[in-house]
């Protein structure tokens, strides 16, 4: 069976042109049927991009220059835009990150969910209202059919966020995008949308493709795990490993600062330096400037992704986490 | 609800003050008993005339009988036309009526397409000229635009009416151009004259409010949902550009009425505006006031179905105002 | 306009902002043209052909003469005469001279007033702030030119017509002011609310600086930019609006052409195929408003591009 989603060698540049700096470069990973996918990495890391990219929302002058992006086997990236949009909300759901602004502040919630349901599949009015109000009974809202006439600034930031999910797998969709779900909302809140995420990804044998900076999401329910820095990818594996025994270095400093799994994001720890600007990544490993075990080759030379028990990691000498000490600020 | 008084309490203040200095200008601007009887009259005369008048009466009380009468419609004798007020402006009130709703739907009528047009195709070859086109039609004032028009229209082409209302048909109580063809040839160029300005600016801001939706969140969101494009930009984002829209077609509305004085002073259009020119060249004060009354009274009613029609376009409007 | 421009001048004509309006032709060709014809407004005495305002050298005979014609005494009209036989050239220069002035001290009225009471209002707040706010809105719910008619209806009416027309000029600048000082109000208002709670001005404050002084050395130069551009834009409609009065007769009498009056004039002749008497100075006054604006347009990108849409 071939994967929900296939990225391969995709990468995105700034503006069209031939020396056009490079957003994402080069990524290549697979999230298997039924999988959750986490993918984390500091704001510009390229994590809300590569999803755009997936769902084909690339606002100009950013710029697919190349690679392939396969759903479930078939070819999607290169679609014209009318051959996207049955990809988009059907076969492909999105979550985006505040559901504040998401949806539509002058239609009722109904509306939003019957005109997806409506363009996507074949159904009358009525059996898409009714596949509305089970689709908002999954997600938790209460009282659904009263629901369906409200709109959205009457309910409050979590209900809007599990209306939001519904709309996401209100096609059931082999895929869902969800970029940072849960960080415009609450800490109470954030659980119970990870716990719906999972549970409707588990139901309907989704895949999901989890974008986040918080390591505590990933913790709770990724299967897999992808670390992007700067554009790149720098470590992928199953999600236990990896965040037990991380191998890149990057990766053992996202982790080693954290205290506590169930704290909020801005809690991440503070790794000497900043990541390179789009652009202006140095010679070598991108990392190498931040890391505490650099050596002249991962100054002159870039490591590609190499086994390191069950983990893909872009590192020299990966692994071995000795005579790297993340500093114990923390930021925020 | 508390909004809706306050908003009626607005209102309210804003007419009372608009009758206050229309009231001013009534009584101390000019001196009524002087217009009356004329200057050469005995001070036996303007004493009667002024008791007579009530002129001795307190201000407020003044003030009072003013109000009252002008709720009824009743804002004394013009002194150039020496008829009734109310009179002349219900006989002049349809031309400038008819001659504003059509400018506005000229205005409306390709302002919302072409500022869509703009919003959608950023890059175009139209929407460059017309961008272009609106930056310099900001330095065209509307009467020279009127000349122009009647120039080639009417004086070179010989196509079009440049003068008056042509053939109207009487209603009773309204007077109308658009039965006949004559009257609705006579409409095109002044129309035209009013709604290109307002046009210009409705073209831009429809725009820029796209412009500014077809950004945000939802839309996105939207995209991300597959909706298709008539959905997106129909349902979604015009919807949300109506509100914005609706208010500054409100604001506009006040211009628009300002500047029918200079249209109907072009074209000779028989309505308020060649009214009030002649009221003003003439220091017919009665007319005025009752002008000032009425202008006031058109902006007030505007700003209500502003309100209200905002609050059927928008759920957390109609909230607030519930 | 140039009046306050000149002081403050060396503080910020710096190098970039002249380098930038190199880098514009738009805006360098609309600030050429802008100041040519300022200049041969102002010069209308040295450089008309003509001057309108004796009579003895117009010739009723060569009344409404086309462009290009010869006057029956060998006087040649480039751009043809007006229905009273003067060249419309030198009519048309005189007239912007007129519509220049009323539009200039209309400016500087309305900048005058809205910075001043702009600045007492942000400084000291209270309820002279909310009056002169609440009259501001007043003001701003009403088109510019209603209350110009307004004002010029009011001042026909307290003065007899000899009277009226001897301070028929200052008359219009006070009505063409008087709508436009709210904007001035506003901004001033905001940037003064802003300047006063910072530091310097605190320090001011409690060094016992008196607050006119704080508001003239310190606060009133943070606000002058904007209000610059403002100004600029303003002029053009300062110039539009005072044509429009003209045109419709309310404005500067016929005695003292300006450009709205001579239109005016034209406008009746136009049926007779007289084009030129209103198109020529329509062009000028669409012209001059055009450079105007265009030049005000760059100046707010390049002075502040934040308040670039």
């Amino acid at each position: 069976m071939s994967p929900a989603l296939s990225v391969n060698g995709l990468t995105v540049t700034l503006g069209r042109h031939q020396a056009a700096p490079k957003v994402i470069d080069d990524l290549s990973f697979d999230v298997g049927p039924g999988e959750i996918l986490g993918m984390v990495g500091e704001s510009g890391a390229g994590k809300s991009l590569t999803g755009q990219a997936i769902l084909g929302l690339l606002d100009p002058p950013l710029h697919m220059a190349g690679g392939r992006i396969e759903v479930a086997g078939e070819r999607i990236d290169g679609l014209s835009e009318t051959a996207m949009r049955s990809w988009r909300g059907r076969r492909i759901g999105a979550v985006f990150q505040d559901p504040m602004t998401s949806l539509n502040p002058l239609l009722t919630i109904g509306r939003q969910l019957t005109e997806t349901i409506r363009t996507h599949l074949p159904m009358n009015a009525a059996s898409a209202r009714e596949r509305a109000i089970r689709l908002l009974s999954e997600v938790g809202v209460p009282a659904p059919e009263e629901r369906m006439g409200a709109y959205p600034h009457m309910l409050s930031g979590g209900m809007r966020q599990r209306v939001v999910l519904a709309l996401a797998f209100a096609c059931d969709p082999m895929l869902v995008i969800a970029d940072e779900p849960t960080t415009a909302l609450d800490v109470s809140i954030q659980a119970q949308i990870v716990g719906l995420l999972r549970r409707m990804c588990r139901e309907r044998g989704a895949s999901v493709m989890l974008i986040t900076h918080d390591m505590g999401v990933i913790a709770e329910c990724a299967d897999r795990v992808a670390v992007l820095y700067g554009g790149r990818l720098a470590e992928i594996g199953p999600a236990d490993t990896l965040l037990r025994e991380p191998a890149h270095p990057y990766t053992q400093g996202l982790m080693a600062s954290i205290p506590d799994m169930r704290r909020r994001v801005d809690m991440l720890p503070q790794i000497p330096g900043s990541m390179p600007r789009v652009g202006g990544a140095p010679s070598g490993c991108a990392f190498h400037p931040r890391c505490s075990r650099a050596t002249a080759r991962c100054r002159a030379e870039r490591p590609d992704l190499v086994g390191h028990g069950s983990c893909l990691a872009a590192c020299w000498m990966p692994g071995d986490p000795s005579g790297f000490r993340p500093e114990a600020t923390h930021a925020g | 609800m508390v909004f809706m008084l306050i908003r009626a309490g607005q209102t309210a203040g804003v007419l009372l003050a608009a009758a206050l200095v229309s009231f001013l200008l009534f009584r101390f601007v000019g001196d009524p008993v002087n217009n009356i009887v004329g200057q050469g009259a005995s001070v036996e005369e303007r004493a009667a005339t002024r008791e007579a008048l009530g002129l001795n009466d307190p201000a407020i009380v003044q003030f009072s009988r003013f109000v009252g009468r002008a709720v009824q419609g009743e804002f004394g004798v013009s002194y150039r036309f020496s008829q009734p007020v109310a009179d002349l402006i219900g006989q002049r009130l349809p031309a400038t009526a008819e001659l504003t709703l059509a400018a506005m739907l000229v205005a409306l009528g390709l302002g919302v397409p072409l500022g869509m047009w703009t919003a959608i195709k950023p890059r175009g070859v139209l929407t460059q000229t017309l961008l272009t086109l609106s930056l310099i039609g900001v330095a065209l004032p509307t009467f020279l635009i009127g000349i122009v028009l009647i120039l080639v229209f009417s004086v070179w082409l010989g196509w079009l009416p440049a003068f008056g209302r042509g053939a109207v048909t009487n209603l009773g109580w309204w007077t109308t151009g658009l039965l006949t063809t004559s009257g609705l040839r006579a409409l095109i160029l002044p129309a035209l004259t009013l709604g290109l300005f307002q046009m210009t600016l409705i073209m831009r801001m429809v725009r820029s409010e796209m412009l500014e939706i077809l950004r945000s969140d939802h839309i996105r969101f939207s995209r991300a949902r597959g909706l298709r494009r008539p959905a997106l930009i129909y349902r979604h984002a015009f919807r949300n550009a109506l509100t914005p829209l609706v208010t500054i077609v409100g604001l506009q509305f006040g211009n628009v009425f300002a500047f029918s004085i200079v249209v109907e002073t072009v074209f000779q259009w028989p309505g308020l505006g060649l009214l009030v020119i002649q009221a003003i060249q003439f220091a017919d004060v009665p007319l005025l006031a009752a002008y000032l009354l009425l202008v006031a009274l058109t902006f007030a009613l505007i700003n209500l179905a502003v309100d209200l029609v905002n609050a059927v376009i928008d759920p957390r409007i109609r909230q607030e105002a519930l | 306009m140039s009046g306050a421009n000149a002081p403050v001048a060396s503080v910020w004509w710096r190098s970039d902002l002249a380098r930038s309006l190199a880098t514009s032709p738009v805006a360098l060709i609309s600030a050429l043209l802008a100041c040519g014809l300022t200049i041969a407004a102002l010069g209308a005495d040295v450089l008309a052909p003509v001057n309108v305002f004796d009579p003895r050298q117009a010739n009723i005979a060569d009344a409404r003469l086309p462009p290009g014609a010869t006057g029956l005494f060998g006087d040649s009209y480039p751009l043809g005469t007006d229905p009273q036989g003067r060249d419309m050239l030198s009519a048309m220069l005189y007239g912007l001279r007129t519509s220049l002035l009323v539009g200039l001290s209309a400016v500087f009225v309305a900048a005058a007033i809205g910075v001043a009471l702009g600045l007492i209002c942000g400084y000291f707040g209270g309820l002279l702030d909310a009056v002169v706010m609440r009259v501001a809105d007043v003001f701003l719910s009403f088109p510019p030119i209603l209350i110009a008619l307004l004002i010029d209806g009011v001042a026909r009416t307290v003065l007899d017509r000899a009277d009226h027309a001897r301070i028929a000029l200052p008359v219009v600048v006070i009505a063409i002011a008087a709508s436009y000082w709210v904007q001035y109000a506003r901004t001033v208002r905001t940037l003064t609310m802003i300047e006063r709670k910072k530091d310097y001005v605190l320090a001011a404050r409690v060094t016992g600086v008196g607050a006119g002084r704080i508001l003239f050395t310190h606060i009133l130069p943070n606000t002058l930019s904007p209000v610059l551009v403002i100004a600029t834009v303003n002029l053009a409609l300062a110039i539009l609006t005072e044509a429009t009065l003209s045109f419709l007769g309310v404005g500067i009498p016929p005695t003292q052409p300006s450009l709205g009056s001579l239109i005016r004039i034209g406008n009746e002749f136009l049926f007779s195929g007289d084009w030129w008497i209103a198109i020529f100075p329509g062009a000028l006054l669409f012209v001059y408003a055009l450079t105007v604006n265009l030049f005000g347009d760059w100046l707010r990108q390049a002075l502040n591009p934040r308040l670039d849409r």
